[in-house]
């Protein structure tokens, strides 16, 4: 076993390392690609950037490639994105042409590499149509979808639809984002690297040198969400919470995020927190590039109750890196975070800015119980939520694609 | 000179598995029991033994999804209980525990009163799954080296062994006792408490915790009988 390989034993036992490797021994010979948008900032690039290394670790032969796109398709893609978590209107005419000639320049680039791949894993819209654009292809195809698209702009979903119906499989985070396609609809959880620089343990100076350089005072225990400038993650209602709870309990807030490079709408986003936030010396909004890895960890761990109050999430990265640090979180009551946050076991799920401030005030004051909390929190993101689970699940899939078809409990 | 038998080494295997969504969804109870004779087999299986792989907490008061939506999503307690009394492995089969299921919810549905038409909070979701089973390279054969195996095993290979393994005999024994009916009477004692635990008001975890105490103390250094 490889250095790294132990290194992750460490954290889920070695015997568990062993099972990956008999089960990743299964896909020897075989090219598994993986195509998304982005190659830093936001959870997809995250899972990509350890998952990656570490199934080459584990001897697959895995390869990431990123499309390359211009304004108008990720304006397009942004498009698709909202609309696909519900919001009204739809793709225009010309945002369509963008998507399809995107794709159809992006399938010209990678040509080589997906015609010979085994397995191709095509995460989120953006180069969905690259698969109709192989007609000739020799390798299984999944269709990764990491949005909450429980209830989707029904037009939107149809032109989302022509392009992954024909993909081999489909993996979504929970059993209410599944749709209506003629493949199975595989249920696996995205997850964090427990030795990624966001997420190794850090000392406490280290924390704290992180917060006197960010400018944030610790006389005041800290609330903090670390997410997008995106509107679904409500950082205004976050805002909102801090004011209801402040009036009970001496706090900071903090906002740290950053764009993606595929989310043209954060700008506009980060300039409402702004306005939202004048004046107020209590607030501090950060925004940080996206490799401020060992900054957001540093936050997170220096935090006392971190938030994640979205109003749709496909899972809630954040919530799981806050929680892998003992961290009990208020969570908004959708999406992946149901799945994350049990109430009372390792944070609370709320509906409303005032039922975050109950949280924050009920944490901050109970303090067994967040360190309680916070115990379990991590328990579960160790039993549940760590990248060598997500991998586990992706090789056992790509086997599952192979064979055996009809049985549901085979051996391999 | 008569032959010693040679120990059989108990080989660790575990499995892999994977939730498929059956498209199924119900919000009444109506629903529910409709979708019952439809869905796959795999997918009684996971309700009433995949929650144990997947995220759940240790405090679940009922074993099994049909009882917990019962509870949470009708707030009928008493039919989560009645649904949480089955225990899936006195079933011969997933056909018959497919039958136990639907003769429950029928005769709750037989009741008349406005649980058969309520709309529960949140929809039950049917879950099929895949279950890949593999055989690890791992075997022990010495008593005493038993509990460290079974502690340093996997999740999944220890609900391979215990949960499915119980289910998959037909006499519903885990495959630990299985394997130490062969040291004959010295093992007796650890088998009958084995047979003992309650496999479903536990977390994997905690279970696994329970066991490996039994097998420490029952074949510890000097501990079996």
């Amino acid at each position: 076993m490889s250095d790294i390989l132990k290194k992750y034993g460490e954290v889920i036992g070695f015997h568990a390392m062993d099972s990956l490797l008999a089960i990743a021994e299964r896909l020897e010979g075989k090219k598994i690609v993986h195509i998304n948008s982005t190659k830093e900032g936001g959870g997809v690039a995250e899972i990509l950037s350890s998952m990656v290394p570490l199934s080459q670790e584990l001897g697959l032969d895995v390869a990431w490639e990123v499309i390359e796109g211009d304004e108008p398709f990720f304006n397009c893609t942004k498009t698709l994105h909202n609309s696909l978590q519900g919001m009204a209107g739809g793709l225009s005419e010309s945002q369509a042409g963008a998507y399809m000639e995107t794709n159809r320049k992006n399938a010209e680039r990678l040509k080589d590499v997906l015609e010979s791949a085994d397995y191709v894993f095509i995460h989120d819209p953006q180069p969905a149509a690259l698969l109709g654009l192989f007609p000739k292809r020799k390798g299984k195809w999944i269709w990764r979808c990491h949005i909450d698209v429980s209830s989707p702009n029904r037009s939107v979903w149809r032109f989302v639809k022509k392009q992954v119906e024909g993909y081999d499989a489909s993996i979504f985070s929970l059993p209410d984002f599944a749709q209506n396609l003629p493949h199975p609809q595989y249920l696996i959880t995205p997850s964090i690297d427990p030795l990624s620089e966001k997420n190794r343990p850090l000392t406490k100076n280290e924390v704290l040198k992180t917060y006197e350089e960010l400018g944030i005072g610790r006389d005041k225990p800290v609330i903090l969400q670390v997410s997008r400038f995106d509107r679904f993650k409500d950082p205004l209602g976050v805002i909102e919470s801090y004011r209801l709870a402040r009036d009970h309990v001496d706090i900071r807030l903090v906002l740290a995020g950053g764009g993606a490079t595929d989310d043209p709408e954060s700008g506009e986003v980060l300039s409402a927190v702004k306005e939202a936030a004048a004046g107020d010396p209590d607030i501090s909004i950060l925004l940080l590039p996206a490799d401020a890895h060992r900054t957001i960890n540093a936050l997170q761990a220096g935090a006392d109750v971190v938030m994640q109050k979205s109003t749709k999430e496909g899972f809630g990265l954040t919530v799981t890196e806050a929680m892998w640090k003992k961290k009990p979180v208020v969570g908004g009551d959708v999406g992946g975070i149901r799945l994350q946050v049990i109430n009372r076991f390792n944070g609370f799920r709320v509906r409303s800015p005032e039922g975050a401030a109950i949280r924050i005030r009920y944490l901050l004051t109970h303090r067994w119980k967040r360190e309680r909390m916070g115990v379990n929190a991590r328990q579960y993101v160790l039993e549940n939520f760590l990248i060598t689970g997500q991998l586990r699940n992706y090789l056992s899939l790509l086997v599952s694609l192979d064979g055996n078809e009809g049985e549901w409990e085979p051996w391999i | 000179m008569k032959k010693q038998s040679k120990t059989v080494p108990f080989r660790f295997k575990e499995c892999s598995l994977l939730p498929i969504s059956t498209g199924i969804r119900a919000q009444t109870l109506r629903e529910l029991r409709s979708a019952i004779p439809e869905i796959p087999e795999s997918s009684l299986y996971y309700h009433f033994w995949g929650r144990m792989l997947r995220p759940h907490i240790p405090e679940s008061e009922f074993n099994n999804d049909f009882a917990s939506w019962a509870d949470s999503g009708l707030g009928d307690l008493e039919l989560a209980e009645e649904l949480s009394a089955i225990n899936p492995v006195k079933s011969q089969n997933l056909e018959e525990l497919r039958s136990i299921l639907e003769d429950i919810l029928e005769a709750r549905l037989e009741a008349g009163d406005f649980i058969s038409w309520k709309k529960a909070d949140r929809e039950f979701y049917f879950i099929a799954c895949k279950k890949f089973m593999f055989d690890t390279g791992r075997q022990t054969e010495s008593l005493e080296d038993f509990p460290v195996a079974v502690k340093t095993s996997s999740r999944q290979s220890f609900f391979h062994h215990f949960m499915d393994g119980r289910r998959r005999s037909p006499e519903g024994k885990d495959d630990f006792s299985l394997w130490l009916e062969q040291f004959g009477e010295s093992t007796e004692d650890v088998r009958a408490r084995l047979s003992r635990v309650d496999s479903y008001l536990f977390s994997l975890g905690e279970l696994k915790g329970q066991i490996v105490t039994l097998l420490e103390k029952g074949l510890g250094k000097g501990g079996t009988k």
